[in-house]
C-alpha cells in the first residue's frame, strides 16, 4: 500500500455537514478497497485565488490517505462524477506527516506581525536602487 | 607593452560589496517546502504572482525545482493566483 495525500475543494454552497459527509462517503471508497484514510483535516471555506466553475470561495479537505492505487482511483472516479467537488489533487509522499498540517498551523500565528516578508518585494524595487549606487560611483571616479 | 588591469568597477576604492546568502533551505532548521505552506511560499512569489528568481533569494538549484513545483501545486488549488492583474 502507499501513502497520498489528497486535497479536494467542494462547493461555496454545501454546508460543513455535507462537505464532512462527502469526505465520509470518500473514507468508505477506500476502506471498500482495503484502503484507511489516517488523517483529515478540514480547512474550512477558503477565498480561492480564481474563480472555479464561477465559485469565488470553497471548502477545503485534506485527507491523508494508506491505500492501494486501485482504492485511490477510485476515490478519484468518483470526485470526478460528483459535481459539488470542484477540484481535486492527490500527491504521493513517501511517508504521512503527523499532526497538523501547515495549513492549520499558519492559521494559529496568522494575526503575528510579518518578518520575513519584505525579501520578495526587494525584487521589485531592485532597479532604482541599483542605479542610485552606479551615479555615487560615477561621482566617485 | 602596458598591461591593463580592468576590474569592471569604477572606484576601487570602496568596491561594491555584497554578502553571499546562504539558501534558505539548507542547514538544521531549513524549513521543509511544502505546497500547504503558503506563508513560505509567499516569502517566493512576488506581487504579481509571479516566482522570484534564485539569484534574488538566493535558493539552490536543487531547492528552487522543489518550490517551483510546490507553487505549481498550491496554483493549481487556487491557493495561490496564477497571476495577478
Amino acid at each position: 500500500m502507499a501513502f497520498y495525500e489528497t486535497v479536494f475543494i467542494a462547493r461555496q454552497e454545501i454546508s460543513a455537514a455535507q462537505v464532512d459527509a462527502l469526505s465520509d462517503q470518500f473514507t468508505a471508497v477506500l476502506s471498500e478497497n482495503g484502503g484507511s484514510v489516517k488523517k483529515k483535516e478540514y480547512w474550512g471555506l477558503k477565498g480561492l485565488a480564481f474563480r472555479i466553475k464561477k465559485n469565488r470561495k470553497g471548502h477545503y479537505v485534506l485527507l491523508n490517505i494508506d491505500a492501494p492505487p486501485a482504492g485511490l482511483h477510485e476515490m478519484e472516479r468518483q470526485m470526478r462524477i460528483n459535481e459539488d467537488i470542484l477540484r481535486f489533487l492527490t500527491v504521493r509522499v513517501d511517508a504521512l506527516e503527523e499532526g497538523p498540517s501547515a495549513m492549520l498551523q499558519s492559521r494559529g500565528r496568522e494575526d503575528r506581525p510579518r518578518r520575513f516578508d519584505d525579501r520578495p518585494r526587494r525584487y521589485e524595487d531592485r532597479g532604482p536602487r541599483s542605479d542610485a549606487v552606479q551615479t555615487e560611483a560615477a561621482v566617485e571616479g | 607593452m602596458p598591461v591593463v588591469v580592468s576590474t569592471g568597477r569604477s572606484g576601487g576604492r570602496r568596491p561594491f560589496f555584497r554578502r553571499r546568502k546562504s539558501c534558505p533551505f539548507s542547514g538544521p532548521h531549513a524549513p521543509k517546502i511544502d505546497y500547504k505552506d503558503l506563508r513560505l511560499l509567499q516569502r517566493f512569489v512576488s506581487e504579481r504572482g509571479k516566482m522570484v528568481p534564485s539569484r534574488i533569494t538566493a535558493v539552490s538549484t536543487k531547492k528552487q525545482r522543489a518550490l517551483a513545483q510546490a507553487v505549481k501545486r498550491a496554483r493549481f488549488l487556487a491557493l495561490l493566483p496564477y497571476a495577478v492583474k
